[in-house]
């Protein structure tokens, strides 16, 4: 049984894994260890989880214009999730981080996605169409 | 997104490697922020390849590798080492001789390798109207605000920019983006760098990432002021612009800097608001500091005019570190006036190319363990500026005593923390 939500695709290419969910705005200099992928930032809804490998769901970044060096660093050290969808628009610092490390990105799906969907359901994300695919 | 004959060349590979994937990447930015098309840039603030990041000055060298060259004018950010005198920070020599090689890469590239957060002070000083890109937010700010070019905050898009000489037009590139939201009345006399750095700390917590209109100065403020108000906007909030009416280009008065609209916001900045600044960076309780900071953003000629003036026939207490941190453009014409020698002689350190945050101090960091970097175990460091205190806390993660510069001067030759005094 899959289903799919439309949105805007910001960053092309296709990757798949399992959803992680986090309700909280990230901010990628300092919420998480980039050696291990961990959240080490005070995100109760995801605290102490890996984004290694996931499709990371989030509603916006936050701080630093550094964020792109912090995205990169995760994918350098292979603890970078392997997709992107945000529930805001893009911010320029994370969508050039998304690019150079090759992570698709999709931003303002039509559906609340940070309340539907379960941590752990697979999901498949075309950065390019905007279409993420839920349940393989 | 409509693309010029040029860029559809770049895009297409005709002219490179190094030109497909830097046009490829700012297209897909600019579909991804609605832009019509693209500008030329006359500028860029380029990003340096930093030691202290895994594989980031590889970064720097596989584009240099691919033959990218920069088809305009463009200076380097900050880096993660002093390229020439390492050992006076106490940094490993396999970090300064990582981070030369991406100065290689940069010459190579054909970019000024002037490992700076203040490329003006060095000479980069775009003018009015002059499009353009910075990987360094300090930069953005001052360039959009007292210069009147046009810049966005960016990140490692400034390279591509470079390579490219192109830009998307999104953002603080079209004017309509370039007008007032809130409208600041400053209720207080700020007389020192240090204040103007607390009060843009101020400012930039309640804007955010928008585009405070300033009223009230009682006189125009010194360019070093200026610097100092941008890096603490564009620290505590995300501020790409503030307008000085009268000093921000092209922007004559207040009903100008709004365009006729009604500000989102008004808010106002008293002298308790830059009291809380500075008592909120004096964290380190017992006043015990490991080290003084002076230069943040990299200080220009005039700041080491002052330094040396405060030190002149002085010397520090023994047992205290003091650190003036320039660009190596600033060094070498304060060498040539005498005042290297003077700072030196009064037992301060003059460090270029890096800074505490930017060295490897900085425990957020996440370089190469082959390079065998052990940040130091710091508990305080004095400094004069609210954005080198705000990641101090964040980078080094140490506490911070915060003060004004004459302060600071004094508690490095007294080894005394001494607060700031309001005038």
């Amino acid at each position: 049984m899959t289903r799919t939500i439309q949105g805007r695709g910001i960053v092309r290419g296709t990757a798949a894994g399992p959803a992680l969910v986090c309700r909280e705005p990230i901010s990628f200099l300092g919420d998480l260890d980039i050696t291990t992928g961990t959240i080490i930032g005070r995100l109760p809804s995801a605290a102490g989880q890996s984004v290694k490998g996931t499709v990371l769901i989030f509603p916006l970044t936050m701080g630093s214009a550094g964020a792109w060096r912090f995205l990169f660093q995760l994918y350098k050290h292979g603890t970078h999730p392997v997709a992107l969808v945000t529930r805001e628009p893009p911010d320029p610092s994370v969508v050039q981080g998304a690019i150079l490390a090759n992570i698709p990105m999709v931003c303002e799906p039509q559906e609340d996605v940070i309340a539907t969907i379960v941590n752990g359901t697979p999901v498949e994300v075309d950065g390019g169409s905007g279409v993420i695919r839920l349940g393989a | 997104m409509q693309l010029s004959d040029d860029d559809k060349a770049m895009l297409d590979g005709s002219q490179g490697e190094a030109r497909r994937l830097a046009m490829d990447g700012l297209v897909q930015l600019g579909r991804a922020f609605g832009a019509e098309d693209m500008v030329s840039i006359g500028y860029a603030h380029i990003h340096a390849g930093m030691a202290m990041y895994l594989h980031d000055v590889e970064l720097m060298e596989e584009l240099a590798a691919r033959g990218a060259t920069m088809a305009v004018p463009a200076s380097v950010n900050i880096a993660n080492a002093d390229t020439v005198n390492w050992q006076q920070t106490g940094a490993p020599e396999k970090l300064a001789r990582l981070q030369q090689r991406a100065a290689s890469a940069q010459n190579k590239m054909g970019a000024s390798c002037s490992f700076t957060c203040t490329p003006y002070w060095a000479g980069h000083w775009p003018t009015w109207n002059t499009h353009m890109t910075s990987i360094e937010s300090t930069v953005t700010v001052f360039c959009n605000s007292v210069l009147g070019a046009k810049s966005n905050r960016d990140g490692f898009f400034a390279v591509y920019a470079g390579i490219t000489g192109r830009y998307p037009r999104f953002g603080y590139h079209l004017d309509t983006n370039r007008v007032g939201t809130h409208r600041v009345r400053v209720e207080t006399t700020p007389t020192t760098v240090s204040d103007f750095s607390c009060l843009g700390f101020h400012v930039g917590r309640l804007v955010g990432e928008g585009v405070p209109v300033f009223e009230g100065f009682t006189r125009r403020p010194t360019l070093d002021e200026l610097d100092a108000l941008g890096a603490a906007l564009a620290t505590s909030g995300g501020v790409a612009l503030f307008i000085v009416p009268g000093v921000t280009p092209p922007y004559a008065s207040v009903e100008q800097a709004f365009a006729g609209k009604i500000p989102r916001e008004s808010i106002t900045a008293a002298p308790r608001d830059i009291a809380t600044v500075y008592d909120e960076f004096c964290s380190a309780k017992d006043g015990h500091f490991d080290l003084v900071h002076l230069g943040c953003p990299h200080a220009s000629l005039e700041e080491m005019k002052s330094y040396a003036g405060l030190l002149a026939g002085k010397r520090i207490a023994d047992g205290v570190e003091l650190w003036v941190t320039t660009s190596r453009a600033v060094r070498n014409e304060a060498l040539a006036a005498g005042l290297v020698a003077t700072l030196e002689a009064a037992g301060a350190k003059i460090i270029s190319d890096t800074c505490p945050i930017s060295c490897h101090f900085a425990r957020s960091a996440s370089p190469d363990p082959k390079l065998g970097v052990v940040p130091p175990p710091l508990r305080a460091i004095v400094v004069e500026s609210a954005k080198q205190a705000k990641y101090v806390r964040d980078m080094i993660r140490c506490d911070t005593l915060l003060t004004g510069t004459a302060e600071a001067v004094e508690t490095a030759l007294t080894g005394r923390f001494v607060p700031r005094r309001p005038a």
